[in-house]
């Protein structure tokens, strides 16, 4: 951090030192003119980032196929009509067993694919209750396994079909989910059933195959996620106790549980809802938890295939309200002129895009990035990411209706020669993915920016903090050599200790009331989310008293040591500083969120009784800021912000319970970003109240 | 707003910590006398202090300990390498127990002593307690031990230097309030380091290695020569690095504790003959000079005496404990072979498992002298610059080698950390201290997010990892260079404010 403040005291040894003043080294006067000149820098520094920021739908580059194995669509499909037809047989199968109410589902699918020579065994799974496990992050996937109270009122049962490949060696697999409620699933849900059924009918036969294939049918009672995670875990865990669940039904499942090697993609495949279009939608989803994303190259072979090959409309999620914003309209017709004129001074500069391509783009990569930063896997792809398998959900939107048959075989044929390329492409491989990107936002389905560049966007917006901090701390130390020129300790490095005692104090206490809800959610009986918010605010406030009244680690008592603000503002700032820098290794996108709310109310931080007193209209507006940046840096308060800009006004305790049920599924989803607000963020606020009511 | 930086300014407000504390001596001599009894008492405030701080750091690790399946730091590359590593122990106690060499299978490689006396603990279970209980018990000992060391450490060396501020004229009282008590800091800062608690709960054996380094430098302190020689063999038998302080310890038997440098001794000495000679007396003749401090060889000799005694004894038992595996060649081979030839190249702190990966099978031998040879040459250098201060001599030998260790762990920090509390007085003015002190900080937080990024993950690489261990070598690099240089100003600034004093007097 204070690599300034390193130039700033080597400047002062040599005048220490009493030999004659040397010209120091470049480096060191561009650092000491950056500190000496920090609030300038910081101003330009901050709207650099937020315009870097706004720019990178500019930049964001076309997506290309980096791995030179995956040859995606060099080989021709050799998917039949035939093929289609079983599938087809399949759905309406489904759909006479359903209607004469003949048992079970999963039976019937076993069925199928055992006549497709595939291995079939059946999985029983239990859902799992949301639990409080938000350190979790740094263990492994594998480490909570629970075995306590089974009970047969509810449990599910996974299908999964194993075709062993003719030329492989069953040391490597490729998955194929399809997520299907077994009790009261759709046409459409069918639909999903059909598709793989034929690409399975299709795969039992070629010679190519040399991983193995698993089609996973994921009982979604009890949502998508779950099932997919409990068979995973059995997959790459075994456990040789045998689980209570076995004795529950009639339906066999004891000791057969097969495996089929290390799992080098997964591909899930839904079919829902029809689109709006006439034709076939293809949307990608692809945010794992802790916005981690799978290989970039696997986004590329689907996106090329859907394209390409078969015709999909293709597209990924994006904010709806950005796209008839006006404000960012203004903003791409600014970057489409400044593209133009560029364009005309010379021709080989092509950075500007239209007004309406950047509107898309800024809309995709908004919603990238909240998904990203919330930390939630977008669906059952995220339990694969926590096994390092590269997996990405596949929802289809046909553009016709479920009973339409002549349009279903052609979507099926469609449908099934996208994933048969894609397995093709996959089955090439000799190593797992790892040509192509892992950390990239998506701003199209054929467009990307890469680490190394939204990292600058974050960069030019934290830049400003260690300079600022290192200013400040030097006109601190200043400060106080002066106040303390007879006290008794004369220590002149050492003024920081103080502060940083106040500041890890403050987080200590962030730390405590971020593992509250644990015991929060151990009280006795049920209690709405309300009352437990409540429950977690009034215990956090009582802490924050107790916190303040103990001499010594309180701000507030900063007078009697004799420290004085300037310092503890370095402080604060270094500790944010350190906090954005790991968590936007962690999740660069909520540091991203993170950095455009807590650097803008550290920077503006300060007390405000001098502006009071001194009535000057720069420094009453200066504190007026602050206090607005302070208010909306609150944690509940941004919140309500953001639901309101959605359109869901919430005020007085609804307010709370909302944001207890937000922040409970954060934790449930193991997301870091839980970690980062009540670790990094909300401490360094309280600071900045500190700072603000200083009563220096 | 912008303010403008001028140099020159800040010359005037610097202030020597033994300068200041003279003239305030002076100022508040006549108060003194009612000042001793206040002073008595709040130095048994202080004490008490000491005492309910450093019991809470042990009821910390105690509760900590109680559940370490939760943090699971033993697995932490951070904090046990395959040296210090206690499941490695186990394995290599149970290779034993089965009539197996415990070197067998490339598991165990520290040395069989600790076999014998940690090994047992390991099997032994207290029931409905977590594994491990006994060591975890035994690893907390050691801490309150070594901490209580550096205590007696430090007010040996606190009172050197208010001695040795009295003789140089800069301290006219006996007691002074502005010496800080640097044995109470040293053994809180190893108390309450993170990284002394995260190896001492996270079961790695240098908790062990760190005491046996203590107690030869507080042998050698106390003047306890065969102390001093039993703790420098055993930390050499462990771990190997320590035997670099030979030369400090023998420059403290030798020489005696930390002070400023002869010259200035002996220009004080020569100033006050010059006033105390008036000029018509003057054919007295001057006393003759020395400028050289008497070694005192003996005491060396006895030491050297001792350390070839307590070697052998280590040697016999070591060997009887290996007597039908291969004996001394096998555990040579496969201890201190091991840390010299660099066999594991399991991702750590340090910065040589990767370019070991990266290396030429060719070019290995060379960059393996090439590496460690890095060590051997700072020694001399160092000990002649550094001569008249051997326990800072001590620190930065420690310093160094925790640098450039094959295997380094967060206890080898730990330990030259809180020696470096050992002289707070000294380095007072040390620079770039909140710079220090945020790089620590931020390193040891990154360290676990860029494993968790490789290994867990998944997206990141062997590159995210060894950046870091990069980024926590060079800010070892600039605390090392910082204290040095501190130091060396301290002294220079004695010098300085001898000169002054002498020139007030002459006027």
């Amino acid at each position: 951090m204070a690599a300034d403040n390193r130039y700033e005291e080597e400047e002062e040894v040599r005048t220490d030192d009493g030999s004659p003043i040397t010209k120091p080294r470049p480096i060191v006067r561009l650092g000491i003119f950056l500190v000496a000149h920090s609030p300038v820098f910081s101003v330009v520094f901050s709207a650099a980032g937020v315009l870097a920021l706004l720019l990178l739908p500019l930049l964001a580059k076309n997506t290309y196929i980096s791995e030179n194995a995956l040859m995606p669509g060099s080989a021709r499909s050799m998917l039949s009509n035939r093929d289609a037809s079983d599938g087809s047989k399949l759905v309406k199968d489904i759909k006479n067993f359903r209607l004469n109410h003949e048992g079970q589902v999963q039976r019937l699918i076993g069925k199928y694919m055992s006549e497709m020579v595939a291995e079939v065994y059946y999985q029983k799974f239990q859902p799992e209750g949301n639990q409080f496990h938000p350190l979790h992050f740094f263990s492994g996937p594998a480490s909570y396994t629970l075995l306590g109270n089974v009970s047969c009122a509810s449990y599910g049962v996974n299908v999964v079909g194993i075709i062993r490949a003719p030329r492989g060696d069953g040391k490597e697999s490729i998955v194929l989910v399809t997520p299907y409620d077994f009790i009261n699933g759709g046409d459409y849900e069918d639909l999903s059933l059909g598709i793989v059924s034929s690409l399975f009918s299709l795969l039992s036969r070629v010679t190519w195959l040399s991983k193995d294939i698993i089609w996973l049918v994921a009982d979604s009672r009890y949502g998508d996620y779950r099932p997919v995670a409990a068979w995973l875990a059995e997959y790459h865990t075994p456990s040789f106790k045998v689980s209570d669940l076995l004795k529950c039904d009639e339906l066999n499942t004891a000791d057969n549980f097969r495996r089929a090697g290390t799992v080098a993609a997964a591909l899930i495949l839904k079919v829902d809802g029809r689109s709006e279009r006439f034709e076939d939608i293809l949307s990608i989803y692809a945010d794992a938890s802790n916005g981690q994303m799978p290989n970039l190259d696997l986004i590329n072979v689907v996106n090329y295939l859907a394209v390409h090959r078969q015709g999909f409309h293709v597209k990924v999620e994006k904010v709806v309200s950005l796209l008839s914003s006006s404000w960012l309209k203004i903003v791409g017709e600014i970057f489409e002129a400044v593209g133009k004129v560029a364009n005309t001074l010379n021709p080989d500069w092509k950075f500007g895009i239209p007004a309406a391509e950047y509107i898309e783009g800024s809309a995709t990569l908004a919603s990238s990035l909240y998904s990203q930063a919330l930390g939630i896997p977008t669906g059952p792809h995220g339990a694969f990411r926590d096994y390092q398998v590269d997996a990405i959900t596949l929802k289809i939107s046909p553009g016709f209706p479920p009973d339409s048959k002549a349009r279903q075989h052609d979507f099926f044929l469609r449908g099934s020669q996208l994933l048969e390329g894609t397995i093709r492409s996959v089955n090439n491989l000799l190593e797992k993915f790892h040509q192509s990107f892992f950390l990239y936002v998506l701003t199209s389905p054929s467009k990307f920016i890469s680490v190394g560049v939204y990292m600058i966007a974050f960069a030019l917006l934290v830049a400003s903090l260690p300079m600022v901090a290192a200013s400040l701390y030097v006109d601190g130390c200043k400060a106080l050599t002066k106040s303390t020129h007879n006290s008794a300790e004369n220590f002149k490095s050492w003024k920081w200790l103080d502060a940083a005692k106040q500041v890890f104090a403050l987080h200590l206490l962030g730390f405590i009331v971020t593992l509250l809800p644990y015991f929060i959610c151990q009280v006795p009986g049920q209690h709405s989310p309300r009352n437990r918010s409540i429950m977690w605010g009034t215990t956090s406030s009582l802490l924050l008293v107790t916190f303040v009244t103990i001499p010594g680690c309180s701000p507030f008592s900063s007078r009697l040591h004799g420290t004085n603000w300037a310092i503890l503002k370095s402080v604060t700032i270094s500790a944010a500083f350190i906090g954005l820098c790991l968590m936007s290794i962690i999740n660069f996108a909520t540091a991203e969120i993170g950095a455009l709310l807590l650097v803008p109310t550290c920077l503006l931080a300060q007390p405000i009784k001098p502006a009071l007193r001194s009535r000057r209209v720069k420094s009453l507006l200066g504190a007026f800021c602050s206090m607005v940046l302070v208010t909306i840096g609150f944690p509940v308060i941004f919140f309500a912000i953001t639901k309101g800009l959605v359109g869901e006004g919430l005020v007085g305790l609804s307010l709370g319970g909302e944001f207890w049920t937000w922040l409970e599924s954060l934790w449930a989803w193991k997301s870091a970003t839980y970690l980062y607000i009540g670790m990094v963020h909300l401490p360094c606020w309280l600071l900045c109240v500190c700072i603000l009511f200083h009563p220096s | 707003m912008g303010f403008v930086i001028k140099p020159n300014i800040n010359s005037s407000s610097f202030h020597l910590s033994g300068r200041s504390f003279f003239i305030r001596r002076r100022q508040k001599k006549k108060k003194k006398k009612t000042r001793r009894g206040e002073m008595a008492e709040d130095q048994k405030k202080k004490s008490c202090r000491f005492w309910i701080w450093a019991l809470s750091s042990v009821v910390f690790r105690l509760i900590l300990i109680s559940f370490p399946g939760n943090l699971n730091l033993s697995s932490r590359p951070e904090v046990s390498t395959p040296l210090t590593s206690i499941r490695r122990l186990a394995e290599g106690y149970w290779l034993k127990q089965a009539s197996m060499s415990p070197y067998a299978g490339s598991m165990y490689h520290g040395s069989p002593l600790l076999l014998s006396v940690l090994g047992p603990l390991t099997v032994q279970r207290i029931k409905g307690q977590p594994s491990h209980l006994l060591c975890s018990l035994v690893f907390v000992i050691a801490d309150i031990l070594s901490a209580m060391l550096l205590r007696g450490i430090g007010k040996k060396l606190q009172m050197a230097y208010g001695l040795n501020a009295r003789l140089l004229g800069l301290l006219k009282s006996s007691r002074d309030k502005g010496i800080l008590p640097c044995g109470d800091i040293a053994a809180l800062v190893y108390l309450w380091n993170p990284f002394t608690i995260v190896s001492c709960v996270g079961l790695s054996t240098s908790p062990i290695e760190n005491l046996a380094v203590i107690l030869a430098l507080f042998g050698a302190v106390t003047r306890r020569v065969p102390l001093a020689a039993f703790g420098l063999v055993i930390a050499t038998h462990l771990s190997l690095y320590p035997a670099t302080l030979t030369i400090p310890i023998v420059i403290i038997l030798g020489y005696g504790l930390d002070a400023p440098p002869i010259k200035l001794f002996l220009q004080t000495r020569s100033v006050e003959n010059e006033e105390s000679s008036t000029p018509t007396v003057s054919k007295q003749p001057k006393l003759k000079q020395t400028t050289r401090l008497p070694f005192l060889w003996k005491t060396v000799a006895h030491f050297l005496f001792w350390v070839l005694l307590w070697s052998l004894c280590v040697l016999v038992l070591c060997a009887f404990s290996l007597n039908k595996y291969g004996g001394l060649d096998e555990m040579f081979k496969r201890t201190y072979g091991f840390i010299l030839s660099i066999e594991d190249l399991s991702p750590n702190i340090g910065v040589f498992w990767y370019f070991f990966a990266e290396v030429f099978d060719f070019f290995r031998n060379f960059f393996l002298i090439v590496f460690h040879v890095n060590i051997l040459f700072m020694l001399l250098p160092l000990a002649i610059r550094l001569k008249h201060r051997p326990c800072f001599l001590a620190f930065i030998y420690l310093a160094i080698s925790s640098i450039l260790k094959s295997y380094p762990s967060v206890g080898d920090s730990s330990l030259y950390l809180s020696l470096w509390a050992l002289f707070v007085n000294e380095l007072v003015d040390m620079k770039f201290s909140f710079f220090l002190f945020c790089g620590y900080l931020g390193i040891s937080l990154l360290s676990p997010v860029m494993h968790n990024l490789w290994i867990w993950r998944g997206t990141g690489n062997a590159n995210f990892y060894f950046g870091n261990a990069i980024g926590y070598a060079c800010f070892q690099i600039v605390f090392v260079v910082e204290s040095v240089s501190a130091m060396l100003n301290h002294d220079r600034a004695l010098k300085r404010c001898i000169n002054t004093n002498h020139g007030e007097v002459k006027n």
